[in-house]
């Protein structure tokens, strides 16, 4: 009798520990279910990146010191994110032994001349836009990622700071993806 | 004791005289001043908007050209050189390269939406130099800098003249005219 009662017991208690451990199991597999779709996409990553000097466009004519603000902009930015251990320069040689080597190309799409008078005076008109294409390319020529990323002054400020906008919003680019 | 009207007269005429005669060297020295060229190897007061290496966007100082480089020196502490060796091009104003299309020819002006004439870095009228050069490890740079009016042309052909490169340009298109009616 004593017997029966000590399997029942332990029968009991097994089933307990049982239904505990489902239970665990089953909220795991649902957090970790609920989780999936918040998982970030796979990053991307690369020791370093490269930023080639603007392609030319068809019929698109920008002049060269609104190019060179913009790469150097580009630059700086990249440098700040902090995510590649260097940033090189279109034309660098050392760039070259670098094996997972990112590639930046730059090809300006559009561009819209606002006013600096108008700006201040409005405060709502008178932007100034540029929209260029910006491809990340690996070293074997596969493309990694592509935006179209648009540089803009709304407010106050130069059509400088329409190449600062623009460089910014790349880096925050880079940010979300490596 | 009476003093003649005519005596009076020619005193303050010889006073005028002596007084014109000793002025001028002074008056004649400052319009010789204004006359003289300025110098196009040394331009102060420029600003360097970016891509100087130890130079914060928007510092102002002074631009030069000697010992074979381009100089610009904040204050003493504060300086960047670019050889003129590695200088690759110079560009002044909106002008753009010829071979935008790859094609080497040049284009003409075409604007997706609104607009009428080339997008400019700066809405007021100052004369913008940029100037493209390759680092030690052939790293492109563009500099780029607001010179006093007047004094950019001079600056690059100084520049050009002790050996700087420079290619054909697309000059920035000129500013639309209205439309005359008949």
């Amino acid at each position: 009798m004593n017997q029966l009662t000590e399997n029942a017991v332990r029968y009991r208690w097994t089933a307990v520990l049982g239904g505990v451990a489902l239970l665990l199991g089953l909220s795991m597999l649902g957090l970790s279910v609920a989780a999936a779709p918040q998982q970030p996409a796979q990053k991307l990553s690369a020791s370093a990146i490269q930023v080639l000097r603007t392609q030319p466009s068809e019929g698109l004519t920008i002049p060269e010191d609104f190019r060179a603000a913009t790469y150097e902009h580009l630059i700086d930015e990249l440098e700040k994110t902090k995510k590649f251990q260097k940033v090189y320069r279109d034309g660098d040689r050392t760039a070259a032994s670098v094996t997972d080597l990112v590639t930046v190309k730059l090809t300006p799409e559009a561009f819209k001349e606002g006013s600096q008078k108008k700006r201040e005076v409005t405060t709502v008109s008178g932007a100034t836009s540029l929209k260029i294409n910006v491809q990340f390319v690996s070293k074997d020529g596969k493309v990694l990622l592509e935006k179209s990323v648009e540089g803009k002054v709304r407010f106050f400020g130069e059509n400088l700071g329409a190449t600062k906008d623009f460089a910014k919003k790349v880096a925050a680019a880079v940010n979300e993806s490596f | 004791m009476m003093i003649n009207s005519r005596q009076v007269k020619s005193s303050v005429t010889g006073f005028g005289i002596a007084l014109f005669l000793l002025s001028a060297p002074v008056l004649f020295s400052g319009q010789a001043d204004k006359k003289a060229p300025p110098d196009p190897s040394k331009v102060e007061d420029t600003q360097c908007v970016i891509g100087l290496e130890g130079i914060k966007h928007g510092n102002k100082g002074t631009l030069s050209v000697e010992g074979g480089a381009l100089h610009f020196l904040k204050d003493t502490k504060t300086k960047a050189e670019i050889p003129i060796s590695s200088i690759t091009d110079i560009y002044l104003g909106n002008e753009s390269r010829q071979d935008i299309t790859g094609a080497g020819k040049v284009v003409t002006m075409a604007i997706p939406y609104g607009g009428g004439r080339v997008l400019s870095l700066f809405s007021h009228k100052v004369e913008v130099m940029t100037v493209e050069y390759t680092d030690s490890n052939g790293g492109f740079h563009g500099a780029i800098f607001v010179l006093p009016e007047g004094r950019a042309t001079p600056m690059k052909d100084f520049l050009v003249s002790q050996g700087a490169k420079t290619t054909t340009h697309v000059p920035a298109p000129p500013e639309p005219t209205q439309e005359q009616k008949p």
